[in-house]
């Protein structure tokens, strides 16, 4: 029974609802910031109805071949869906509604032969986050529960697995090789193919290249940890998975942003409001005590 | 500053539970096993195969001849031409076999670039970059389509 409740306990911890509504604010403000620059071209593509390939998610839901008209009715609802989600406001109702249109959004996106690879925690955060329901206070709230726990470790859990499972992808791909990717020249190849980097620089070098592999492989494959980790330990862990977003980005001009933002559900969120607050209340004591003369 | 535990009933916990197992299922199962169709639980295979140390390396373009005998790069980008490389990419042999499938090159480009001529004929290229021991030799360039625009 103890058993039984620490596996409980530990996907569903009781964990702040502010956390959640601010991570709600961030996320769903996100949506606005990817629809226009990181998942951008649904609208364009959708006049190319003879390159579309409906995924597995798009014929099992019959989902029409998407056109201009119905592209720009689902930015419609992301922009409108999103803002009053970011609010707090209606938090079921627009969050599923974002949810189930961004996921029909990105689907659009991918379906035109190129399937991305990191928005799969943004996507299990849309989905999870209205099961909170209504958040008393919202940012401010005083309550805790196992219902904001849940999909903060949830969240947690889908960022991880983007590095984890990916490790586990490149050991199927090398034929369940451990050594077949790290020493390949899969980085060589992805600097040629993407020369405005920093990475061409490094192109002379493959034995640098192949230890920069054997690094994020051996990283991918160890990530699992981050989801034990606590405090200091944790800090740490998410500053060494940011500074590999950047160096990516430097050198080959791939940024995971979607799935970047999720680390904040690991984040102590809670405490901006009221760090917000003391901050503003201790600038209008300042204010105040300068004008009236001390005696 | 007094915090509240909200209350949660075992079925609130006993779904959400089942719910985020069935879920690491579903994106093992991808990753070990499935494609990228089954989009977002698929395998991360961005970047996950493995290139040997004489890989011949690709990177597909599309050439066109203007009205004014100009020869310049349509980007494949979706701001310069409505679509991507990686979609073209993803396409070439359809394309091969019906080089009017560029058409949707021309004018993603030509609506993006109304001030330039109109674009009279295509080209699907690609350049060649040979990798020798792991590093890049010469780079070369081949011609897979062609397509003119009917007037």
């Amino acid at each position: 029974m103890t058993g039984l409740r620490r596996v409980v306990g530990w996907f569903a911890p009781v964990l702040p609802d502010a956390r959640v509504a601010v991570l709600r604010t961030v996320l769903y403000l996100f949506v606005l910031v990817d629809i226009h620059l990181f998942v951008a071209d649904p609208i364009p593509l959708s006049r190319h109805p003879e390159l579309y390939q409906p995924l597995l998610l798009e014929r099992l839901f019959h989902l029409p071949p998407p056109n201009p008209v119905i592209t720009t009715r689902l930015y419609a609802v992301l922009v409108v869906g999103s803002l009053v989600a970011a609010a707090n406001r209606l938090p079921r109702l627009a969050g599923f509604v974002v949810a189930a249109a961004f996921t029909w959004w990105t689907a659009i996106g991918m379906s035109y032969g190129k399937v991305d690879h990191d928005h799969l925690a943004f996507v299990v955060a849309l989905w999870l986050l209205p099961t909170v329901g209504v958040v008393r206070g919202r940012w401010r709230s005083r309550e805790v529960s196992a219902q904001a726990g849940w999909v903060l470790k949830s969240v947690q859990i889908a960022v991880i697995s983007t590095y984890f499972l990916s490790a586990l992808t490149k050991i199927r791909s090398g034929d369940w090789s451990l050594t077949s990717w790290p020493n390949s020249f899969i980085l060589t190849w992805a600097i040629v193919r993407r020369p405005h980097g920093l990475g061409q620089f490094l192109l002379p070098f493959p034995g640098l290249l192949r230890g920069m592999q054997w690094f994020a492989f051996l990283a991918e494959l160890t990530s699992l940890v981050v989801l034990w980790l606590r405090g200091r330990a944790l800090l740490l862990a998410a500053l060494f998975w940011l500074g590999f977003h950047v160096f990516t980005a430097a050198i080959l001009y791939i940024h995971f942003a979607p799935t970047l933002v999720c680390w904040l559900a690991f984040a102590p969120l809670e405490r901006l409001p009221g760090w917000w607050d003391r901050r503003r209340a201790s600038r209008a004591a300042r204010a105040t005590s300068a004008q009236v003369p001390a005696s | 500053m007094s915090t509240e535990v909200r209350p949660i009933s075992r079925t609130g916990l006993a779904w959400r539970v089942v719910v985020a197992l069935l879920g690491i299922g579903l994106l093992v199962n991808g990753s070990l096993r499935m494609s990228d169709d089954v989009w977002p639980f698929g395998p991360m295979s961005q970047y996950a195969f493995s290139p040997p140390a004489d890989d011949t390396i690709v990177i597909t373009r599309v050439e066109g001849r203007l009205a004014d005998d100009r020869r310049v790069e349509l980007p494949l980008r979706v701001s310069t031409a409505g679509i991507s490389r990686a979609e073209i990419e993803a396409r070439i042999p359809t394309i091969v076999a019906d080089p009017s499938l560029l058409r949707g090159v021309v004018e993603g480009w030509s609506s993006r670039h109304p001030a330039e001529p109109a674009v009279r004929q295509v080209w699907l290229v690609q350049d060649v970059t040979q990798l020798s021991r792991g590093r890049p030799t010469g780079a070369s360039r081949q011609e897979l389509a062609t397509w003119t625009v009917p007037r």
